[in-house]
């Protein structure tokens, strides 16, 4: 079993007794992802002194990754290494390899969701279009969604039941598409009002009708997706008064900046979203009197949050360190801790040879061991798993409680995290 | 009520706040970055005196330590205000463009920082979702340290492509302007960009000073050998 990554920091240690194999992946080199099917390989690792730590694998499979998602067994990943393709990575005898490549877009994708019962993968992307996957025989079969949109598609999702997904897109809408049996097509309603920005983040409550979206004008909101073909089917009483297509709910304007990372409790009690002035808010009863509350972050801006239970939630962002959050006993949501033991090391004074090499020309003495001096303090370095931003959360494996789930982000690394060991956050879930 | 009072996210010695937000002393977070002021951008004044007292040697010190803590501000600033992601233009259909320099789209725009050393050194940072834009003006004591600086900045900004970040016109009012997307930041690590921008302002400095003084030197000699024909 080799463990394959290389480190830019030289304290970053994965585990006390596995045997380690750095391979140079060439943090600036372009086009890594051909080598992505022989370069990655999983890399599990539980040293036996490593009890605390949460991160139990990290797997590295591009320069950058843009979201990934896992299949329903979750035996396999598809991820879209920062540009207008989706790579398909199975996990046999501990590698990876690359199973498929989805190629349909014209620009970089944005979202990708693979529904759990359907085994269907849905993608969105900046070039306006979202195409539906499906797993026939051993290839994957696109279908157009029309979205009847004229900019980008940012976000996308199932709802639980898979017989609709939510598009968020930068024409200030948001779509709801659902399947019409007569005609073998996906067709999509428009969600038009109210959006005075961007949708970034679009999350589906339990009961498969009520959506919330969050914007860069740093409002989150409740709609209606109520289809009258399809949900009704399901046994819903169309004696709510909220059953009209596209009427909002609820609109929060707590964040005074960008909001993101829109994600509901299991049971859809509670709505959590992040807003980029390093706040994150948590909203219980989400109706006309929704009770809400501020938890103010002392570093960077988060990104992305995930419910591990009614109790617990996991925030992911800029800081490239998960945060856990739980409320206490009065129901007060605070920060309880990261998940990441970080070893805060000097990191080398050297920048990256790009410049380090430009600079020498002009400057004729070198100053790159001097430049380790007092006042210039050089940045700490993180040591821990991921090196760049977190940009995606998804859960991998738990019920009512979840138990594993992993990270992506502009690392291009896969961060599978492991909760059953971290004892002191077990007793508030 | 939110601000964290970690002494170790103030910079050391006092500022001088012109605004009424006075978290600018927390740089970690973008509350102040984030919020809507009324009045205008905010202004973080250093003054010159207050390390006065801080010190034992001469002027060199007072330079040393005003350097420090400006240079610091900055980076502090940067660590906040570069958080930038992939974000589609609004306005055009399939492109992707800085939004800072576009400036179409108010809500996508973070508020501006100005850091001031003194009245001659500024450093101006926008911010916005997928850019940020950092104006420097150099400090210029006479007529030769214009020129020298106009040239040398010049120089470099013709060359931007090398650097990447670096953007081929200043802003107006400044001498050299960089630019920073996010492909930069996910090409290349955050804390690295801004230990280069903050090296790089430390070096302008003393490479300014080198020049001029090189300059100096060489008008002295060919004066000197040119005055021997008349003695």
């Amino acid at each position: 079993m080799g463990f394959s990554l290389r480190p830019r920091v030289e304290n970053f240690r994965i585990g006390s007794d596995s045997s380690l194999e750095f391979q140079n992946y060439g943090h600036l080199s372009p086009a890594r992802s051909d080598s992505g099917g022989a370069g990655a390989k999983a890399a599990p690792y539980l040293g036996g002194e490593a009890k605390k730590m949460a991160a139990i694998a990290v797997h590295q499979f591009a320069q950058s990754i843009t979201c990934h998602a896992w299949s329903p067994d979750r035996s396999m990943i598809a991820i879209c290494p920062n540009n207008n393709e989706v790579h398909i990575y199975r996990l046999s005898q501990e590698k990876w390899e690359k199973v498929h490549v989805l190629q349909k877009h014209d620009q970089i994708i944005s979202g990708i969701d693979w529904s759990v019962k359907s085994n269907k993968i849905v993608t969105a992307s900046h070039d306006r279009n979202s195409y539906v996957w499906n797993h026939e025989g051993s290839e994957w079969l696109p279908t157009l969604v029309i979205l009847r949109l004229n900019r980008a598609a940012l976000c996308v999702q199932w709802s639980p039941k898979e017989n609709k997904f939510a598009v968020g897109s930068g024409a200030k809408t948001v779509c709801i598409c659902y399947y019409e049996q007569d005609n073998n097509w996906w067709v999509s309603k428009l969600i038009r009002k109210r959006h005075e920005s961007s949708v970034t983040s679009v999350a589906w409550h339990p009961n498969n009708i009520f959506v919330a979206t969050t914007s860069t004008d740093g409002k989150c909101r409740v709609f209606s997706t109520f289809i009258k073909g399809v949900d009704t089917k399901y046994g819903r009483s169309s004696s709510s008064s909220d059953s009209k297509f596209g009427e909002q709910i609820v609109q929060l304007d707590l964040s005074i900046s960008w909001a993101f990372g829109v994600k509901w409790s299991p049971s859809g009690k509670t709505l959590a979203y992040v807003g980029h002035n390093s706040m994150i808010y948590f909203v219980d009863d989400v109706g006309p009197a929704p009770l809400a509350q501020n938890v103010a972050l002392r570093d960077l801006p988060l990104r992305d949050v995930l419910f591990i239970s009614e109790k617990m939630v996991i925030g992911v962002g800029f800081d490239c360190n998960p945060m856990v959050f739980a409320p206490d006993d009065r129901g007060m949501w605070t920060f309880i801790r990261f998940l990441d033991e970080k070893k805060p090391t000097l990191a080398s004074p050297k920048y990256g040879s790009q410049f380090s090499e430009a600079l020498g020309k002009f400057y004729a003495q070198s100053k790159y061991g001097a430049s380790n001096n007092d006042g210039n303090s050089p940045s700490k370095s993180r040591g821990g798993a991921h090196e760049n931003c977190i940009t995606c959360i998804m859960p991998l494996a738990g019920k009512s409680r979840i138990t594993r789930f992993s990270t992506s982000g502009l690392d291009g690394r896969v961060v599978v995290w492991d909760l059953e060991k971290q004892e002191d956050l077990l007793h508030t879930l | 009520a939110h601000f964290s009072t970690d002494p170790n996210l103030r910079p050391s010695g006092r500022l001088e706040l012109r605004t009424q937000k006075s978290a600018i002393s927390q740089f970690r977070g973008l509350k102040f970055l984030g919020a809507r002021f009324d009045e205008g951008d905010s202004i973080i004044f250093l003054r010159k005196e207050i390390f006065c007292g801080f010190l034992s040697a001469g002027k060199a010190s007072v330079m040393a330590s005003s350097l420090r803590l400006y240079l610091t501000c900055i980076r502090n600033t940067l660590e906040a205000a570069m958080c930038l992601q992939n974000f589609p233009c609004q306005e055009v259909e399939r492109h992707n463009k800085p939004e800072v320099e576009l400036k179409t789209s108010s809500e996508l725009l973070l508020n501006p920082v100005l850091i001031c050393r003194n009245e001659a050194e500024r450093c101006l940072i926008e911010t916005s979702i997928n850019s940020l834009r950092l104006s420097l003006k150099v400090k210029q004591a006479d007529e030769l340290e214009n020129i020298l600086t106009k040239k040398f900045l010049r120089f470099l900004s013709i060359r931007a492509e090398a650097f990447q970040v670096l953007r081929r016109k200043p802003i107006q009012g400044y001498d050299i302007s960089f630019l920073v997307t996010n492909y930069n930041c996910e090409e290349m690590q955050k804390q690295k960009l801004i230990d280069f921008i903050v090296q790089f302002m430390e070096d302008i400095d003393k490479e300014i000073s080198d020049l001029k003084m090189s300059v100096n030197t060489r008008g002295r000699l060919v004066a000197t050998e040119f005055l021997k024909q008349f003695l």
